[in-house]
């Protein structure tokens, strides 16, 4: 299935085997760890496991920022 | 399906080094307690305190600005327009809406008008753009809060920031810096009080504050920081975190607990004002007034 990923400003698409993606499948495959970044589905904070299937509307946002203060 | 600890319902938050879970309401309560636990620890400012806050439109300057404001504090922001192209102006767009949601006044500064904006110091200067930068942002917050009458500066520098400062600086022995590496830089020799009300707040947690209070936020980055070490540093950080939470927390609270409290017997910085500005600083001239010179130089030169 393929899905359309709001990520900081841009819409990625990204293809999954199968019809539904764990959120912690989609970090993975973002590269991202939850220890920065997290899932939002249909406007909704989700856990790791919870199944995003294709339709949802999703974003993904990674916390880390750099540069100096 | 993990259960909110203070009320049952569904949590939508989880985190691993309090180990609690939370729903949205009490996530956002327990984000303001722990900010005005900070304040009140770290004897940052009362309510009587007019405070400055740093703005730059991303989730940690926002979600602070928001929370003092929800804790009751008289919190105004600052806003320094970089020059950054389409960064710039959609950060302003969205610190400017959100001061207006708040009914607060944000005070604006562009770069560009009173030195010149980063691209053009970036091409110019030796040192990466981020230092030129934050050295900008240091001058003008603390010039724009004595002219505006603030007591306080208050900056959305958050746990990721300070232990991955903390970890560069280590790393590297810096010992100036780390003698200055403090949630609090009091008032004196020119300076106003600087403080950081979410250094024991990580950035993810900053930033579901930041969501779960419907808070329009810059996401994308400043495209001149892709290559901070910072961000190296805070990616490191976070696969110990993983592995074993809590680290991060520990490692900045232990050096202010064990290391800062030596450090500081050692601390011997004079400063004086500017002879051209009378900003503070330990040379004769301060660093932008430098800055100011060359690009009166460079632009003398392009005109010969």
């Amino acid at each position: 299935m393929k899905l359309r990923v709001q990520y900081r400003g841009r819409e990625l698409e990204l293809e999954f085997e199968g019809d539904k993606v764990k959120a912690k499948d989609l970090l993975k495959a973002m590269n991202l760890s939850r220890e920065y970044a997290f899932v939002v589905v249909n406007g909704e904070v989700v856990e790791e496991d919870f199944y995003i299937r294709e339709g949802d509307q999703v974003r993904v946002i990674n916390a880390i920022s750099g540069g100096q203060g | 399906m993990k259960r909110c600890a203070k009320c049952s319902q569904k949590a939508v938050v989880y985190l691993p080094h309090h180990r609690i879970a939370l729903c949205k309401e009490h996530y956002i309560e327990w984000f303001e307690r722990r900010v005005e636990r900070t304040i009140r620890e770290f004897r940052m400012f009362s309510k009587d305190d007019r405070v400055l806050v740093a703005v730059s439109g991303g989730k940690d300057s926002l979600s602070l600005w928001h929370a003092l404001h929800r804790l009751g504090y008289q919190a105004d922001g600052l806003y320094i327009n970089l020059g950054i192209g389409e960064y710039s102006k959609l950060s302003e767009e969205k610190a400017k809406k959100f001061a207006q949601s708040l009914g607060r006044t944000l005070h604006v500064i562009r770069l560009k008008d009173v030195v010149e904006d980063i691209p053009t110091l970036k091409e110019m200067e030796k040192r990466p753009a981020c230092s030129v930068c934050g050295n900008l942002k240091r001058y003008y917050m603390n010039k724009s809060a004595k002219e505006l009458g603030f007591s306080v500066i208050a900056t959305g520098h958050n746990l990721d920031d300070e232990s991955a400062t903390l970890m560069g600086n280590v790393l590297s022995w810096n010992l100036g810096y780390l003698q200055r590496q403090y949630p609090v830089l009091k008032e004196g020799n020119g300076f106003v009080k600087k403080v950081k009300p979410l250094c024991l707040i990580t950035e993810k947690e900053s930033a579901l504050y930041a969501l779960l209070s419907n808070i329009d936020f810059v996401e994308e980055e400043c495209p001149y920081s892709v290559d901070a070490s910072s961000i190296e540093y805070k990616l490191l950080l976070s696969q110990i975190e993983e592995k074993s939470p809590g680290t991060k927390l520990r490692f900045y609270l232990e050096f202010l607990r064990k290391i800062q409290p030596l450090l500081k017997r050692e601390e011997k910085l004079e400063l004086k004002p500017c002879s051209i500005c009378g900003e503070p600083t330990s040379a004769d001239v301060c660093t932008v007034c430098r800055l100011k010179q060359r690009l009166t130089l460079s632009e003398k030169g392009q005109g010969s």
